[in-house]
């Protein structure tokens, strides 16, 4: 009885280790495929590991700094009702340039290349089957015309700089590549940004495009910050 | 008896041990494949690995300058913490930073105006006439070239500005001002990235002007731009 116990349960953790092992060795071997024996190339491969490490440790660095801005900022203004007022106003339009992350209620939207296959004798034009840059501008006009207080693609943060433009299968924002399909995020009010697929609207025509328009609302919709500094090289406030 | 009951009793405790071990290292493993994401770099040829590397680096760099502006505002704040004077001072300047960022200021500076004549209004003409979309895709094509501020007819261009086509009737910028022909649309940044941006075959103007559209482009070493009169509000994000 005991014994027979025993050898149920040894056996069972053989057979998910065996399992588990077999599983990580096919895993290895696949990725193991396709690794060059190039110097170069794995050269290059380490270079990149390393700054997405340095990055990543940056970014930390920046939040903790940022953090740390906000309690001197605190500590400057606590004597004073009228610093008060201003670091309030600096926080508030931090906010609203996007240099904070922030979180509301909203809709995610995806825009996804069609399936239709490239075969097909419906399909007169490769292009139509593609998601553009001008897709995309319009389609986050009409988010800014439903109300949308904060928007990102595929995690780049839109600030008023921000340009959107196209080559090949990518879609440059904010200097950085992004590919499809193309995650929107915007905060606002769900039901107003919802009517972004409403009959003749941008979507709609998308859609008849055979593009993928995937649209959710949401109570709760994280958009993360701007992690760049804006500039003014040229512009000069003009003070009255 | 007793000795081999006790014998049995280490025995399975050790093989238990021994599989949660195994199993442990086995987890951490999975989620360290799955972490680094290595898979993507691994199929990337060399082009792609230098672009790659490239972005990173550039990401990196800016990244580390945000960081750096913010540590020197630190140091500012922690610097003057005495007095009220110099706090004062130090909050009014970030805060007309952040407002010429969010075109809350009058601004000056070079750059270039653009003047859109609509053709279809001079005279009759099957051409399509201009839309919002011209404007959204000029205003684009000047962010990417860099423009720091920017404005329609007058109206400022903001992070939260939409371009919409009422009917065939008239362009509405910023959800309160209608915008009608002829558009002039003011940026101010370096003017040749400007003109750059907008020139060339192909481009947008381009193929504006090959409809019939009159465009001229100026440049001028001191434009004024005007704030943004409207509020500027967020009711949902926290």
């Amino acid at each position: 009885m005991n014994k027979t116990h025993i050898s149920i349960v040894l056996g069972i953790l053989c057979f998910i280790l065996t399992f588990g092992i077999s599983i990580q060795i096919k895993t290895v071997r696949n990725s193991n495929s396709t690794i060059s024996q190039d110097y170069e190339e794995n050269n290059l491969r380490a270079e990149v590991l390393r700054y997405k490490e340095k990055y990543d440790r940056k970014y930390e660095e920046l939040e903790r700094a940022e953090e740390e801005l906000e309690i001197e900022r605190q500590k400057a203004s606590t004597e004073d009702n009228e610093l008060k007022e201003l670091e309030e106003q600096i926080k508030k339009g931090n906010k609203l340039i996007g240099f904070t992350d922030v979180s509301g209620s909203g809709v995610t939207l995806t825009l996804s290349d069609s399936k239709i296959p490239t075969s097909s004798a419906m399909v007169s034009d490769l292009n139509e089957l593609l998601v553009h840059d001008t897709d995309v501008l319009s389609v986050i006009n009409e988010l800014k015309n439903a109300g949308a207080e904060a928007i990102s693609i595929n995690g780049q943060r839109l600030v008023s700089t921000s340009s959107i433009t196209c080559g090949g299968n990518i879609i440059t924002i904010n200097g950085e590549r992004v590919g499809a399909p193309f995650e929107i995020k915007a905060i606002g009010l769900p039901e107003q940004l919802a009517a972004l697929s409403r009959i003749g609207g941008y979507l709609s025509i998308l859609k008849d495009y055979g593009i993928g328009t995937d649209l959710k609302k949401s109570d709760y919709i994280q958009i993360s910050k701007y992690p760049k500094l804006i500039n003014f090289e040229y512009a000069k406030t003009i003070n009255k | 008896m007793k000795e081999s009951r006790k014998g049995k009793k280490i025995m399975i405790i050790t093989v238990g041990l021994t599989c949660f071990i195994l199993m442990a290292v086995m987890f951490m493993q999975f989620k360290i494949v799955n972490q680094t994401d290595i898979t993507s770099i691994e199929t990337m040829r060399k082009t792609e690995l230098t672009t790659e590397l490239a972005s990173w680096k550039q990401k990196y760099e800016e990244t580390n300058s945000k960081y750096e502006e913010t540590q020197n505002k630190l140091n500012e704040y922690k610097n003057s913490q005495q007095s009220t004077e110099e706090s004062e001072k130090l909050l009014e300047q970030e805060l007309e930073q952040i407002n010429k960022i969010l075109g809350k200021t009058d601004v000056q500076g070079q750059g270039i105006i653009i003047t859109l004549k609509d053709i279809t209004q001079e005279q009759a003409t099957d051409v399509s006439s201009i839309k919002a979309d011209d404007l959204l895709i000029i205003v684009n094509a000047l962010k990417l070239a860099g423009a720091e501020a920017i404005s329609i007819n007058g109206e400022r261009i903001i992070n939260s500005t939409d371009i919409v086509q009422i009917k065939d009737s008239f362009i509405r910028i910023n959800n309160r001002q209608r915008v009608l022909n002829p558009y002039v649309i003011k940026a101010i940044g370096n003017q040749a990235y400007l003109e750059g941006g907008l020139i060339g075959s192909g481009g947008h103007l381009d193929d504006m002007k090959n409809l019939g559209h009159k465009i001229t482009i100026e440049k001028s070493d001191n434009i004024t731009i005007n704030k943004y009169e409207g509020e500027i509000e967020a009711k949902y994000m926290e």
